[in-house]
């Protein structure tokens, strides 16, 4: 064993202190409570995502004639298919929930001011770049509602002014839906996509180790306590078991409710009802509550807001002299949300 | 050692700061040009060829229609086209042939017989015989459905539309 490890040593030279040393953070101790980890989350469910997505691109194929098929074949045929396609699925789910979860709790907590206005930019790009994994991995299943789901999005892209036209002819390699669509989408969900999110956690990870996590007393802390606690293996341990219940939940849910497969695309007809992903169903709401450009001008300002928050808040508390303006911005933007996404669920049309 | 750098006396020195600097312009001008140019490949690699070319299809015999009758037509692209009569001189204009994309986002409106309206299931865009959005997103934007072009040679009706395949042929449906 000893022989191993000088062997090894001469060729890597760094000893396990050291390597604990570069690795390890005090980290403050808010961190031991539940919700201060939902960051760790995605990040898991990420490479969840990565496992399945690459098990279940052994058998996909990316073409109007074949894709449906080979969903069919994964769900139906081959061994634990379902399962694994399940996973995916409520892993997508899953992500996207707590991306918009931990989203929420960095902005009631306040943790995106100076100076940490660059990462909340980063967390928005995150946040984006994840929809639109989910947007273009749902098209891909070539069933009716994923079809006239694209259908309509990439439409949506074309009302964007000037870049418009561009977008959507980029996005689905031609004026409309054809034959080179589905590779198109495909290659962003399965390559450019993933390799962006990477880029981007490990951008929004160093950052938060350069800055330090942000610090908070809770008034039921005795004093005198030491503030913070070792990353390792203290928060390690913590993150190892949000993984594991994670893996228990996914693996229930996919039992439970395995992911369906709906009527194959037909270029032919829309569906009576249409309706994207729950994720969706704010945007979907919006669209049919103003005429194109008026919904795409106020989304594009929504987003605008969301992305820039950090120096509107500054603003606010500058001239408003409220020091808690942004909780009842995220109060009524929360509501607002959760209001839509219901009635978009409930209504019929 | 500064000031003596900038002597004019020591003519090496001069020329070689230059040259090092000129070398790195041309360095980073090489390599913004490189990866610019495969860039550039890329980009226009990626942008789809050519729009699809169009042709004159064969729609219908213009004596076999009478006025106030339809059909529908379906483009080699697979997109459905509702061609009705609306008068009687003969001419190409007494046709029309709607596109039954809705302008709004472009799903597939239905002719709804018993409220006369095509209507769009997808965010409830309605439309009059004519075309013209009567209900809806459509409406507030002030669209109508798009119209093919048609015309009459010897006697028959043809529509122009996208000649490029992908769902089965081109012809009359029902």
């Amino acid at each position: 064993m000893s022989r191993v490890a000088s062997w090894l040593g001469e060729r890597l030279p760094i000893s396990g202190a050291e390597l604990r040393e570069l690795t390890n953070e005090p980290v403050p101790n808010h961190l031991k409570r539940w919700w201060f980890a939902l960051g760790g989350t995605p990040a898991y469910l990420f490479v969840v995502q990565i496992a399945t997505g690459i098990l279940l691109a052994v058998y996909y194929q990316p073409t109007p004639r074949t894709a449906y098929e080979s969903v069919r074949y994964i769900t139906d045929q081959a061994a634990y298919g379902w399962y694994l396609r399940s996973i995916h699925k409520w892993g997508a789910t899953l992500m996207i929930a707590a991306v918009v979860l931990h989203q929420m709790r960095v902005f009631f907590t306040g943790a995106y001011r100076k100076p940490r206005e660059i990462n909340w930019f980063v967390g928005m790009l995150l946040l984006f770049t994840t929809l639109l994994t989910g947007f273009t991995g749902y098209s891909l299943v070539y069933e009716q509602l994923s079809y006239w789901g694209a259908t309509v999005g990439s439409n949506i892209a074309d009302q964007v002014p000037f870049v418009g036209k561009l977008a959507k002819e980029m996005l689905l390699g031609g004026a409309a839906y054809n034959d080179r669509t589905l590779s198109r989408f495909f290659v962003l969900h399965a390559a450019v996509l993933p390799a962006a999110i990477v880029a981007l956690v490990a951008t929004h990870i160093a950052i938060v180790r350069l800055q330090g996590v942000t610090e908070f007393r809770f008034r039921d802390e005795p004093e005198g306590k030491p503030a913070t606690f070792q990353f390792f293996p203290d928060h390690l341990y913590t993150e190892l078991i949000i993984g594991l219940i994670l893996m228990v939940v996914l693996s229930a849910l996919a039992t439970a409710l395995p992911a369906a497969l709906g009527p194959k695309a037909d270029p032919l007809a829309t569906p009576e009802v249409i309706k994207p992903e729950w994720y969706f169903y704010v945007a979907f709401r919006w669209l049919k509550l103003f005429s194109g450009t008026v919904a795409l001008l106020s989304m594009g300002f929504i987003v605008f807001v969301m992305f820039t928050w950090p120096f509107i808040d500054a603003w606010l508390r500058r001239t408003t002299r409220l020091e808690e303006v942004s909780v009842y911005v995220g109060i009524v933007g929360v509501f607002s949300i959760i209001g839509l996404t219901l009635w978009e669920a409930i209504a019929p049309h | 050692m500064a000031a003596e750098d900038r002597d004019e006396r020591q003519p090496g020195v001069g020329r070689r700061s230059f040259l090092s600097r000129a070398t790195s312009l041309l360095m980073a001008g090489g390599l913004t040009a490189g990866y610019g140019a495969f860039a550039a490949i890329a980009a226009r690699y990626l942008y789809p060829a050519r729009p699809d070319p169009k042709g004159w299809l064969f729609v219908t015999d213009v004596g076999g229609m009478k006025v106030g009758e339809s059909l529908t037509f379906r483009t080699p692209g697979g997109a459905l086209a509702a061609v009705a009569r609306q008068r009687d001189t003969g001419a190409a204009s007494d046709f029309v042939a709607l596109s039954s994309n809705c302008p709004h986002l472009g799903c597939q409106v239905h002719w709804q017989a018993a409220e006369n309206r095509f209507f769009c299931p997808c965010h409830g865009g309605a439309f009059d015989p004519s075309g013209k959005a009567t209900a809806g997103p459509p409406f507030e934007a002030g669209q109508a459905l798009p119209r093919y072009p048609l015309k009459i040679e010897k006697g028959l009706l043809f529509i122009e539309a996208p000649l490029d395949q992908t769902a089965g042929g081109a012809g009359l449906v029902g």
